[in-house]
């Protein structure tokens, strides 16, 4: 070994290690190493933990919106159902209700001609009533003096007269019964 | 060292002199300032400004520039860190895991950057610098994970292990996990990157001097043969000078979950 | 001639490593092949025993310089 060494002075042995290099190795490299774990490696960590609190956030986010879009479609649904049977409802109610101004009208046009029917009914008795009346006393004139003349007898007391003509008419009615 | 005594004698053995060890020695810049110690800080600050300008924004969606800092984070911190150390301690390394890596990485690519073409690593100084960084932080984890005898124990015994052969295997065990795995570490990356810049300068000086200090016609194309080598082992050399920067740091992180590991 | 002797015989030393990682290699292709998902669990595997068989290699050139 101590000829090589010898040998080494002429043509510098390349495994005879410069302790500058060493040093000088050494010492560059833990500054380095300090300098990157102090400034580099804390950035790097923190942007992945960001990413995966980004994508799990996201992921989050994604299923939140997912219930909340299931929710008001939910709600939706509901309020149409809603709507639909308020609709049907007063479809019913209207129903009803022209059926019973349907009804109400019939009632109302039934009395009137009721009404009507009954007063002409009471008219049309009033008047035969009167009819009759003048009937009565236009035949009693007619009969008593048709009678006066047959019988010659003068009947001038009207109190007699007027007995005799309701004896007479009453007399009628009685066979005409 | 056969290719250049081929390629001296091809060209009449004029004097052509082949690259050696001698050419890793350049001249102090200045002082007693090297040109590697000088890329050395180099490649730190490098690493550091990349680093710093690609997680400043910590954007939860990234820039162009954030996206190439965490894929390089992501392929040390998930790739190497938690699969050798395991989920429980990996983040206390992750911090020195992935500055060796893009450390050694940088300096590694530093031999095939114009201009610059010299990987300081092949100065056996500073791969050893790191190895002996690597070689204190693992025992030291496992003393304080395991006590002092503990860790002796827990390296030089495997469990399961009785009788007569502890008496081979406790010195075999103790050789190969104390003393054998830093040097291994350092030389195996000085050995590369030294190997491999022989390599690229091999062929570049001995394609040079085929082309233009010779006028035979032969030797022009071995000389034109020669560049083409250059190329392929330029390529080579840039999976390589991945590759040592990743074993590097994968055997750091193995190393480091051994001395966690509960059994050995 | 230039160079040493010791330099041929780290190539012949070198031999050995280059087998072995070739091997190591070869196993890990085959496990990735027939079982792709366990490529992740057999990766740090393989670079391990890799480094393992190349340290001889790299004790060999440490002693091919110094001795």
């Amino acid at each position: 070994m101590s000829e090589s060494l010898m040998a080494a002075a002429g043509e510098p042995n390349p495994l005879v290690p410069h302790t500058v290099e060493i040093v000088l190795g050494a010492v560059v490299f833990l500054l380095l190493v300090a300098a990157i774990a102090k400034f580099v490696v804390p950035r790097f960590e923190k942007a992945y933990a960001e990413r995966t609190a980004a994508i799990e956030g996201g992921i989050a986010e994604a299923e939140q919106a997912q219930t909340e879009a299931k929710a008001a479609l939910e709600q939706y649904t509901a309020q149409l159902a809603d709507a639909r049977h308020e609709a049907a409802a007063i479809r019913e109610e209207a129903k009803e209700q022209g059926a019973q101004i349907i009804a109400e009208m019939r009632a109302q046009a039934q009395a009137e001609a009721d009404r009507i029917t009954s007063s002409a009914h009471a008219q049309i008795e009033a008047e035969r009533a009167q009819v009759v009346a003048q009937l009565k006393s236009e035949v009693g004139a007619l009969a008593t003096e048709l009678a006066g003349r047959i019988v010659g007898e003068s009947l001038a007391d009207d109190d007699r007269q007027k007995r005799t003509v309701a004896r007479f008419i009453d007399e009628l009615e009685g066979s005409a019964n | 060292m056969t290719i250049a005594t081929v390629i001296s004698a091809a060209s009449g053995g004029e004097g052509f002199a082949p690259p050696g060890p001698a050419d890793f020695h350049l001249p102090p810049l200045f002082g007693e300032v090297t040109k590697p110690m000088l890329l050395v800080v180099l490649a730190a600050v490098l690493v550091f400004a990349f680093t710093y300008l690609a997680a400043r924004p910590a954007a939860v969606v990234p820039g162009r520039l954030q996206f190439a800092g965490e894929y390089v984070y992501g392929f040390v911190r998930n790739g190497i860190a938690r699969e050798s150390i395991g989920s429980e301690h990996f983040m206390k390394f992750v911090p020195y895991l992935f500055a060796l890596f893009l450390f050694v990485a940088v300096n590694n690519y530093f031999g095939l950057v114009p201009f610059i073409q010299y990987p300081p690593m092949s100065h056996f100084g500073f791969p050893l610098g790191l190895a002996l960084l690597t070689w204190i932080l693992y025992i030291g984890v496992g003393i304080g994970k395991h006590g002092f005898l503990g860790y002796l124990k827990h390296i030089t015994i495997p469990s399961g292990v009785k009788g007569p052969v502890l008496a081979i295997i406790i010195p075999l065990e103790f050789l190969s996990n104390i003393l054998v795995r830093p040097a291994t570490l350092s030389l195996r990356l000085f050995a590369n990157m030294f190997a491999g810049h022989l390599l690229l300068m091999l062929f570049a000086f001995g394609g040079e001097y085929l082309l233009f200090e010779s006028t035979s016609l032969i030797n022009g194309i071995a000389g034109v043969l020669s560049f083409v080598m250059f190329g392929a082992v330029t390529v080579l050399e840039l999976l390589i000078m991945f590759l040592q920067a990743y074993v590097f740091t994968l055997l750091t992180a193995t190393y480091l979950g051994e001395s966690l590991a509960d059994e050995h | 001639m230039e160079g040493s002797l010791n330099m041929l015989g780290y190539g012949l030393a070198t031999i050995g490593p280059a087998v072995a990682v070739g091997l190591i290699f070869a196993a890990y292709i085959n496990g990735v092949a027939r079982q792709p998902e366990a490529q992740s669990r057999l990766q740090p595997i393989a670079i391990l025993g890799f480094a393992l068989a190349e340290a001889l290699a790299i004790i060999g050139i440490a002693l091919a310089f110094v001795i």
